[in-house]
């Protein structure tokens, strides 16, 4: 489904992320794990279209441009992004409605808001709330219930637990599950590496800018290396690409 | 109605539509200076076409708004790569711009100001007023205005939901500049003389104003803000040498108590509620 080959990212003289090679199946979780400043969420944009970048992303038989946050979104990719991305000073529904911004069904997306609303009814209690006033958990709800409504193909979640309560963080976890079950591909980008590893099929470690190993959800979880340096068993990173 | 009542209300309508042209592109989150620059551009070229051309005063107005939207359009483009104070130095820049080329173009009198244009009566202003205040207040809960407020709020996330943010913050420049430019037109043949000095910088500062003292999170704002700045002036005329210190504190005390500008949403709706109880 989606194929990267060779991505660098550069910051001005910063070089984020460099030959990166990640490959997404239909129907997959696939983890993107590595350390703060790894750069899992700068290839996150790179995908979603929000960064320029050197190499080739493709998404089913297409090739993405940089900067094409546009385009990529109506091919069917939607971002999540860190800190949620919210439209603080919208109500929960404008929110909503923001979602179906790019969809040329409207009655069918309309109808889509409504469902939403049943799926969650925690934003349909607060749909006339300003979205800067829900908690960090219904915030993260009501971003990932936006993306959702835009009808994508793959789904980028980067850091959904970040600041979230261990009870909310295992309910946008199980959001996540249902969310596949239903279909939809997903690329999580995650710290908590050991909770990651039970949900996605398979894992990419970054580290500086690199990949460093990628595998099976299981034989990363399983893989000494990893558990030492990202799972909280030590901390000596791997040095070697699979 | 004596002149001077006419003269007063007239004022309150052209600055209304100047404050509504501040407040279009600030729904975008953009911050324009500049805005007394496209009056002048409207003021101009409205007051040619009449006195010169003899182009009906309404097709002026409609010309001169165009003219000065697709100049708003062009100014655009390079001001998408500036954001916050840095846009507002750039918009200012331009509106001095316009000032200093009114100040040295010989065909529209330059210093010497233009003139022979026909008076129009305050009815006739309040006209446009109206329509303008109509045209934004149906725009206000258009889904382009949601995508305004979007761009507004956070443009990465607007990017995000495949909103083309760039044409949204340009469009928003455009309709600025057309407002502005009508309010432009009509100062002309209300006042029946022009010179480049009437553009300068306290007027784009006196549409901001407006703006934020009325209310910058809904269109009638403007108009309250408009009335307050062009009205509150005559009725402390008897404080004589103190007007404007007393003005400029009344200002701050109205600031300080509504910090969202005198009028918003909450308000509205609730005085609306209020009138259909009653």
């Amino acid at each position: 489904m989606l194929a990267i080959r060779g991505l660098g990212v550069q910051y001005g003289a910063v070089t984020a992320v460099r030959e990166i090679d990640l490959d997404i199946r239909e129907g997959e979780i696939v983890a993107l794990l590595g350390a703060n400043g790894a750069g899992k969420t700068t290839i996150a944009r790179a995908i979603a279209g929000l960064l320029p970048f050197r190499g080739e992303i493709s998404f089913r038989d297409q090739v993405l441009k940089p900067n094409s946050a546009e385009h990529n979104l109506r091919a069917g990719i939607s971002l999540v992004p860190e800190g949620r991305g919210i439209l603080a000073r919208m109500t929960v529904e404008e929110n909503l409605l923001m979602g179906i911004y790019c969809r040329t069904d409207r009655r069918a997306a309309t109808a889509d808001v409504g469902q939403m609303f049943e799926r969650f009814p925690i934003l349909k209690e607060r749909r006339s709330r300003l979205a800067s006033l829900l908690s960090g958990g219904e915030q993260q709800l009501l971003a990932i219930a936006r993306a959702c409504l835009s009808k994508p193909r793959l789904l980028l979640l980067d850091e959904p637990s970040l600041g979230l309560a261990p009870k909310m963080t295992d309910y946008v976890f199980s959001m996540i599950g249902n969310l596949r079950s239903e279909g939809l591909t997903i690329m999580l980008v995650e710290q908590k590496a050991r909770q990651t590893l039970k949900f996605a099929d398979r894992a990419y470690v970054l580290e500086t800018g690199r990949m460093v190993i990628s595998g099976t959800a299981s034989e990363l979880a399983g893989n000494a290396a990893v558990s030492e340096a990202f799972l909280g068993g030590g901390t000596k990173p791997p040095h070697h690409a699979n | 109605m004596s002149t001077y009542t006419a003269s007063l209300l007239a004022d309150v309508g052209i600055l209304t539509l100047g404050a509504l042209s501040v407040y279009v592109i600030l729904a975008t989150g953009q911050l324009s200076l500049g805005n007394a620059g496209f009056m002048a551009i409207g003021a101009y070229l409205a007051s040619y076409l009449t006195v010169v051309a003899g182009v009906p005063l309404t097709s002026a107005l409609v010309i001169a708004a165009l003219c000065s939207g697709i100049i708003g359009v062009m100014i655009g483009f390079p001001a998408l790569r500036l954001k916050g104070i840095f846009l507002a130095m750039a918009t200012l820049g331009f509106g001095e711009m316009i000032r200093s080329l009114f100040l040295n173009l010989e065909i529209t009198g330059g210093a010497g100001g233009f003139h022979g244009m026909a008076h129009v009566s305050v009815t006739y202003v309040w006209i446009w007023v109206g329509l303008i205040l109509v045209l934004v207040w149906l725009m206000e809960s258009s889904r382009a205005w949601l995508e305004m407020r979007a761009v507004a709020d956070d443009e990465t996330a607007a990017n995000l939901i495949g909103l083309n943010t760039t044409m949204t913050k340009i469009g928003a420049f455009g309709m600025s500049a057309a407002v502005a430019a009508v309010s432009g037109g009509l100062f002309a043949h209300h006042h029946v003389y022009i010179e480049p000095g009437n553009f300068g910088f306290e007027r784009s500062i006196d549409f901001v104003l407006a703006v934020i003292l009325g209310g910058s999170t809904i269109g009638a704002g403007s108009l309250v803000g408009a009335a307050l700045l062009v009205l509150l002036p005559e009725q402390l005329r008897a404080l004589d040498d103190w007007r404007p210190a007393a003005f400029g504190a009344l200002l701050i005390i109205v600031l300080l108590i509504r910090r969202q500008g005198i009028l918003d949403r909450s308000l509205l709706r609730r005085f609306t509620f209020r009138k259909q109880a009653a």
